[in-house]
Order: structure tokens, then C-alpha cells, then sequence
């Protein structure tokens, strides 16, 4: 899967995790606070995408992870197995 | 020697004090029991039976049997195979998508039988919010969850973040509070099988005690899943023998019954002061008298008969009556072989020679056990005998055990004008709560 593939995967899935979410207007510049989403709900959004994505997100590093952009870097470095 | 008289004569003085103390304290007591008038101004059910009051009620009239194949797991590998399930079940109906997602199914019940109950009370908008209770039971709370999370865990998959708030058995209590903006005191009380029985009981206490002015008051259980009915398995609790015939398991008194039935659902009362829901023209369906609680203190699962027999008489007496005037048991009646013997032996122990004029019925040979949820259901059951002057049936009872030789309203209802009715609930760990109904 190319970046820009991937890119429109995650601002799709995001859409469809966000209340009354306007897709166009998400970017992966978009923060996670600024989509109305508050820390329960970015941990509920990325335990959503572990499951859709098929990747693991430390726990460490989940803290680091504030925009739509750091979920489609933390996917295109940690590749699920059966896609590397 | 007057150092020795002078002491005597102070402990006699002591002691009439004392005495004088003490005989106030208990007119105090009486007179805040008969003062104070508890009622039942609106009940909400979800059961495998039906949602909603009317639909529950015509379905156990109608000696409905809500018990079939389980569907929700692939229960092949269980021993027992049947529940009292509630199916077409849509929590989307009345929570967000974000709401479903942090709720347990045993809340989101919660949630639909508070709605219709609050609904049916006609609201509470007049009293102020931080007067407003809730007092919720649940045996096991979020285990549909727990059961859910564990097994992810073990597959090393990251655990739901709404894991605990799931789990917890104060959530559907904490969820009736946000929803419809309780800020009173928000209670859950976990005994087991009497769950629900202890939190109506601690919902009258708050009422009496003066600490809420109403009360959101009942139990809600979801414990159809395989590793909570393994357990019960493993103690021999459930039946097993049924499964090619459902609706015949649940047989409580019956030859041949063994062991339990699962069910889930979820029953909720509006408890207020009688002259309060009078001012406010609530409609009102019965009274809430007296409550009963004991614990046998003597075995972790087995039932005791004294424990029983003490509780049902706390009762009686809470309600300033004497047991002549019971005409009605909703009985505890699980379907259990030692379980169904017990109650009977209780029931005759306390009542004697008035035992067999007592209708009794069993809520749960219709709907299973539905744990923390079943006195609720059982009260429900009860405040409707008393508000219809229908008694319903217990089903599956065309031959009785021998040991089981009372009046249980055997398969047909039963119109009779009764004026008390007993809601009995015996727990794991010893619990007995009794609750008194009566007409107003």
C-alpha cells in the first residue's frame, strides 16, 4: 500500500470513528483535539484502528500520537506481518 | 459498704436512663416505619418475556415460557444450552454509538427498563437532582465484558480502554444517574442472587432515613456467556438435562427439575413518599412495607432454611404486620433440587398452619434466573399480583416434588384479591432479602 493510499484509508476510518466528522475536511495535519476527540477517545480511536489496521501501537508510544498524519507514520514504520 | 451501695444505686440509675433511651429510640423507630409511607409510583422490564410492563405481564399470565436454544454464543461446548434470552435487543435505539461502545450489555438493559420506568412514573422533574437516588443490584456486573477482555488478553491483543468502566457492577447505576441526571446518592449493591432484593431494600432505607426524596431502585444481569455459565456448571447449579426441551427446564417445585436455568433482563421500581406522589399526582401502584435482610453465616453457596425464615420475619415485622396477613410469595424458587426444599420448609417453619392458604408463584420458571436482576423482576411480579388481583403462574409444574406441598399457582393463573404480597431473594454467600408489597 502507497502513502497516499494508506493516507485516505486512515482519514476514511477516522471519519467514520468521529461524530458528525466532515471526511473533506480531515488532513493528517488534523489533531485529535481539534476533531473534538478527548484523550478517552483518542485511546478508544487507536485501540479501533489496531484492530482495523492490524497493527499494535505501544504503549509507550500511543502518548506520542496526536494527529491523523502520526497514525499514518506509525502504520507506514510498523507494518502489519502478513503485508511486510 | 456505701461506696458499694452508692455504686449499686448509680448502675440503677444507669440502667433506668438507659432504658428510658432506649424505648425512645425504638418509638422513634416505629413511628418512622408506620410514618413514613413508601410507594411504587412506576416500573420498567426488560425480560425474555417481554419489554415493557404490559407485554411482561400478559406473557407471565399467559404462563409464557421465555427459555430457548442459546443463540448469542456458540454454546456447544456447554453443558447447559438454554437461557432466557432477550433477542431483537437494539441498544442503538436509545444510546450513541459512542455510549454503546463504553457500556456493558447488563447496563445498557439497565438503561431501557429505567427509561420505561421513569417514563411510566411520569417523570420526577419536580424534585431537586441532588434528591434523587439510585439503588441498583447486580451479581456479577459487566462479565459479558470481563469475559471479552480476558480472552483478548490471553490472545495478547490490547485490552478495550473502556475495559473497567464496563466491568464495573456501579455502572449501570452510574449510567441511569448521567443519563437522566441523578446526582443523589447512586448505590449498587452486590449479593448475589438477592441482589436486587438488597438494593429496593437500601432504596427504601434511603427514603426513610430521609436522605433522597426518591428512588430509582431494581437490578440488571446479562450472564448468558460461556465462561460464567461454565462456572455455574462446574457447581452443578444448572440444568443440563433440558436441552433438547427448553421451554420445560425451568421447573421450580416440579420432580425432576435440575438446577437452574440462566436468564438475563433487568427490572426497575420509582420508589417515593406516599405524600409526596400524591402531591404530584402520580399514579400509584402499590406500597413498599417492609424489608427483610439476613445472612446464614453458614455455607458460601448452600441455602439455609433459618436465614430465610429470619429474613421474611424481619420483614414482616419492618412492615409492622404479622404474618397471618400474608396472602402472596413470589418465591426465590430457582428450580434448584436442595433450593425450591428449603424455601418451602421456610415458608411452612415461619407461616404454619397459614402456609397452604398462601398463593405462591415463581417468576423465575418463566424467564430462568436472571441473578442480581431476579428480585426486581420477582417485585415487579408482585406489585402487579397486587395491582391486578392476578396471580401469575408456575409453569412446568404438572407433578410435584413429594418435599414441595404448597400452593404454588401451578400452570394456569390465578384471580385472586390479595392485599400482601412477600418478594423472596436468596443469594451465594448467605444473603436472604425479603420485600413486602401491600395495596395502599
Amino acid at each position: 500500500m502507497d502513502t497516499a493510499e494508506l493516507e485516505a484509508k486512515v482519514i476514511a476510518f477516522i471519519a467514520s470513528k468521529v461524530e458528525n466528522a466532515d471526511a473533506s475536511k480531515i488532513t493528517t495535519a488534523s489533531q485529535f483535539e481539534e476533531l473534538g476527540l478527548d484523550s478517552l477517545d483518542t485511546v478508544q480511536l487507536l485501540f479501533d484502528a489496531e484492530e482495523t489496521f492490524g497493527v499494535r501501537f505501544d504503549g509507550d508510544e500511543v502518548k506520542n500520537l496526536r494527529s491523523v498524519g502520526d497514525i499514518v507514520d506509525y502504520i507506514s514504520q510498523h507494518p502489519p506481518a502478513s503485508s511486510s | 459498704m456505701l461506696v458499694a451501695g452508692l455504686t449499686a444505686h448509680s448502675a440503677f440509675s444507669i440502667f433506668i436512663a438507659l432504658s428510658r433511651m432506649l424505648l425512645t429510640i425504638s418509638c422513634l423507630k416505629s413511628s418512622v416505619q408506620t410514618y413514613m409511607r413508601v410507594v411504587v409510583t412506576g416500573m420498567g422490564i426488560i425480560s425474555p418475556i417481554g419489554t415493557g410492563i404490559e407485554q411482561f405481564w400478559n406473557a407471565a399470565i399467559n404462563g409464557t415460557s421465555g427459555i430457548s436454544n442459546i443463540q448469542c454464543f456458540d454454546a456447544s461446548g456447554q453443558r447447559s444450552r438454554i437461557a432466557g434470552q432477550i433477542t431483537g435487543f437494539d441498544p442503538t435505539a436509545f444510546l450513541s454509538a459512542k455510549q454503546v461502545e463504553q457500556t456493558d450489555r447488563f447496563t445498557q438493559l439497565a438503561l431501557r427498563a429505567a427509561n420505561l420506568a421513569l417514563e411510566d412514573a411520569g417523570g420526577l422533574e419536580g424534585y431537586e437532582p441532588r434528591r434523587l437516588a439510585v439503588s441498583l443490584g447486580s451479581g456479577m456486573g459487566g462479565f459479558s465484558t470481563f469475559e471479552s477482555s480476558a480472552a483478548r488478553k490471553f490472545q495478547n491483543k490490547s485490552a478495550p480502554p473502556f475495559t473497567v468502566p464496563r466491568i464495573m457492577a456501579n455502572s449501570a447505576a452510574a449510567w441511569i444517574a448521567i443519563k437522566h441526571g441523578l446526582k443523589g446518592a447512586n448505590l449498587t449493591c452486590s449479593t448475589a442472587c438477592s441482589s436486587a432484593g438488597n438494593a429496593i431494600g437500601m432504596g427504601l432505607d434511603l427514603l426513610r432515613t430521609g436522605k433522597a426524596d426518591a428512588v430509582v431502585a431494581g437490578g440488571a444481569e446479562a450472564c448468558v456467556l460461556p465462561l460464567t455459565m461454565a462456572g455455574f456448571e462446574a457447581l452443578l447449579a444448572l440444568s443440563t438435562g433440558f436441552n433438547n426441551d427448553p421451554m420445560s427446564a425451568s421447573r421450580p417445585f416440579a420432580k425432576g427439575r435440575d438446577g437452574f436455568v440462566m436468564g438475563e433482563g433487568a427490572g426497575i421500581l420509582i420508589l417515593e413518599k406516599e405524600e409526596e406522589a400524591q402531591r404530584r399526582g402520580a399514579k400509584i401502584y402499590a406500597r413498599l412495607a417492609g424489608y427483610g435482610c439476613t445472612c446464614d453465616a453458614t455455607h458460601i453457596v448452600a441455602p439455609d432454611m433459618d436465614g430465610q425464615v429470619a429474613a421474611m420475619q424481619a420483614a414482616i415485622e419492618d412492615a409492622g404486620m404479622t404474618p397471618d396477613r400474608v396472602d402472596y410469595i413470589n418465591a426465590h424458587a430457582t428450580s434448584t433440587p436442595l433450593g425450591d426444599i428449603v424455601e418451602t420448609k421456610a415458608i411452612k417453619q415461619l407461616f404454619g398452619e397459614h402456609a397452604p392458604e398462601i398463593a405462591i408463584s415463581a417468576t423465575k420458571s418463566l424467564i430462568g434466573h436472571t441473578i442480581g436482576a431476579s428480585a426486581a423482576i420477582g417485585s415487579i411480579a408482585t406489585v402487579m399480583a397486587l395491582h391486578t388481583g392476578t396471580i401469575h403462574p408456575t409453569i412446568n409444574l404438572m407433578e410435584a416434588d413429594p418435599e414441595c406441598d404448597l400452593n404454588y399457582t401451578p400452570n394456569q393463573a390465578v384471580q385472586k384479591k390479595i392485599q400482601t404480597g412477600v418478594c423472596n431473594a436468596f443469594g451465594f454467600g448467605g444473603n436472604n432479602a425479603s420485600l413486602i408489597f401491600t395495596t395502599l
